[in-house]
């Protein structure tokens, strides 16, 4: 039955443009400084012109919220104006941890599944290289955990996902060897990135020689600090089908989040991912799929453990077999599933306000089969995942290649 | 009750108290680990909180915890936030008490932690305050 509402609309993703994640932000005392909305301006304009459609069309902006770092406060109504673009849809700016550039991206495809506009911008600036890892912890420790129960500890953000490896390893009879595969092999598929920030080949060798950051996870375990910047194009289907090129359906997505922040006071299996597991059965139940069906899988993952863990979550690869299916190839570009072939956030790099962003930017190069060297053969579905937390949330999207 | 040990000066990232939670704060630095329990439904919450997180009934008392329990997961940090870097590394755990109640906190001595062994909640009593630890129990 059909409401009063038009809910028939279906969500594309037509354009792209993205910024070489690495460190962009200068100092504060440096002369010359490399400014937020210069670089974000001149990627709206990329976006749009890969997109094919007008600055007129444009009815709404979906931003993902800026790091405190950016001096440029009200951010998105600042960028309205530098781009000077009149919206009668939305402007907004989205705050969610991890998860930002996903809701983001939700709050833009709203948009358009409401009515409010046909073509929409979801787009945002991560910048914060400037300010040093321990200083930068001293503010996401307090995103991570409850500041009067658990911040006096010191438990660091990617503290709780070393806590995952170690239950992992203990539980599955892994190891930190089977671990570290995930980032020789993503470090494979950066290597074919030119958006990745780390890009030289590595062995596993390597990978274990690097020094310890939260035991069992060294330095190409876990995520480097990041700059990044990302415009997407989203367009109802009928803006994109009469646009004559290929483009992305948003075939579904599913959302859940746990009701805890990192743990809650009943013990449950932590690395079982519920939210992951909820969210990607709604996702492939709305789709009419299952993981199986998926070619490839871009996937929020800050740690090698956190990949090994969601995929398993989501099914595509079986429960305690994820570390080895990176270890097989199982999950390498060519393998059945490929996993992170933009190189995933220990390659690719964490902007981590726009790091979903990436995600469909990847999704989006892979399907309109433009990602060369690393292009999955025949790519039709693709899967992206967000999260934030210990994945006490996960947003999981179905895409389509419509060519 | 729990061990009490005298740590040197004051805690690096010392927890804000509230009306509420002074309760907590005060039993922990006389030895006792205490949260709320729902009248309602009897489920346990921790932190302690002036409703029940399960059933939302506001009906909640406080009582105390053996502070007795395993160690669920655990890691060593050795890439550690400004205020505590001069404490890297350190460890921490997530800890499940007999009770049914998981909390995380800071692993307490050089003793070896295996995951699932016996841990034991202490209180570290610093110049401004306390906070609880866990220490690994011999024989796991």
């Amino acid at each position: 039955m059909r409401g009063t509402s038009d809910m028939t609309r279906t969500v594309t993703i037509i354009g792209a443009a993205a910024l070489p994640v690495g460190k962009w932000q200068r100092p504060a005392e440096a002369a010359e400084q490399v400014l937020e909305h210069e670089l974000l301006a001149g990627l709206v304009l990329d976006a749009v012109s890969d997109a094919g459609v007008e600055r007129g069309d444009i009815g709404s902006l979906a931003f993902s919220q800026c790091r405190p770092y950016t001096a440029q406060k009200y951010f998105a109504t600042f960028m309205a104006h530098y781009l000077r673009l009149p919206c009668s849809g939305m402007v907004s700016e989205i705050l969610g941890n991890g998860m930002t550039a996903g809701l983001a991206f939700e709050q833009a495809a709203n948009d358009i599944l409401l009515g409010r506009s046909r073509v929409t911008l979801a787009l945002g600036v991560n910048f914060e290289t400037a300010t040093a890892a321990a200083e930068h912890m001293m503010s996401s420790m307090r995103a991570v955990g409850d500041v009067d129960f658990q911040v006096p500890f010191g438990i660091t953000p990617i503290a709780w996902y070393a806590m995952d490896a170690a239950r992992y390893i203990y539980e599955f009879g892994s190891s930190r060897e089977d671990l570290a595969w995930v980032a020789v092999k993503n470090r494979r598929h950066a290597a074919l990135n030119p958006l990745a920030q780390f890009r030289k080949p590595i062995t596993l060798a390597d990978v274990l020689a690097q020094p310890m950051i939260v035991d069992p996870l060294g330095l190409f375990e876990v995520p480097p600090r990041s700059d990044g910047a990302v415009c997407l194009v989203l367009a109802e289907e009928d803006v994109a089908r009469g646009l004559g090129r290929p483009y992305v359906r948003v075939r579904s997505r599913g959302f859940f989040h746990e009701g805890a922040h990192q743990i809650s006071e009943v013990p449950n299996d932590m690395i079982a991912l519920v939210s992951a597991q909820t969210a990607g059965r709604a996702a492939f139940e709305a789709a009419g799929v299952t993981p199986a069906d998926i070619d490839f899988a871009e996937i929020y993952a800050p740690c090698t453990i956190v990949e090994v863990l969601v995929s398993e979550a989501l099914g595509l690869v079986p429960r305690g077999a994820g570390a080895g299916a990176a270890a097989s190839g199982e999950t390498s570009l060519g393998g059945r599933i490929p996993i992170c072939t933009s190189g995933g956030l220990q390659s690719r790099g964490h902007p981590a306000y726009v790091t979903p962003f990436y995600s469909f930017v990847e999704a989006m190069e892979q399907l309109r089969g433009r990602a060369g060297l690393r292009q999955v053969a025949n790519a039709e579905l693709a899967l992206t995942s967000a999260e934030l937390g210990n994945y006490n949330a996960a947003l999981v999207h179905v895409l389509e290649a419509v060519r | 009750m729990l061990t009490i040990v005298s740590v040197d000066g004051p805690r690096l990232y010392p927890p804000r108290v509230t009306a509420f939670t002074r309760r907590f704060w005060e039993g922990l630095q006389a030895g006792r680990f205490t949260t709320t329990r729902c009248e309602a439904c009897g489920k346990w919450s921790f932190p302690p909180k002036p409703f029940c997180p399960h059933c939302w009934s506001r009906k909640v008392a406080w009582a105390e915890l053996s502070g007795q329990g395993r160690l669920y997961a655990a890691t060593t940090i050795h890439a550690a936030p400004a205020v505590f870097r001069g404490e890297a590394p350190y460890r921490v755990g997530i800890v499940d008490l007999w009770e049914g109640v998981r909390l995380a906190t800071r692993i307490w001595g050089a003793a070896s932690a295996p995951l699932d062994g016996a841990v034991r909640l202490i209180v570290l009593n610093h110049a401004d305050g306390a906070l609880f630890a866990a220490q690994p129990m011999p024989d796991g």
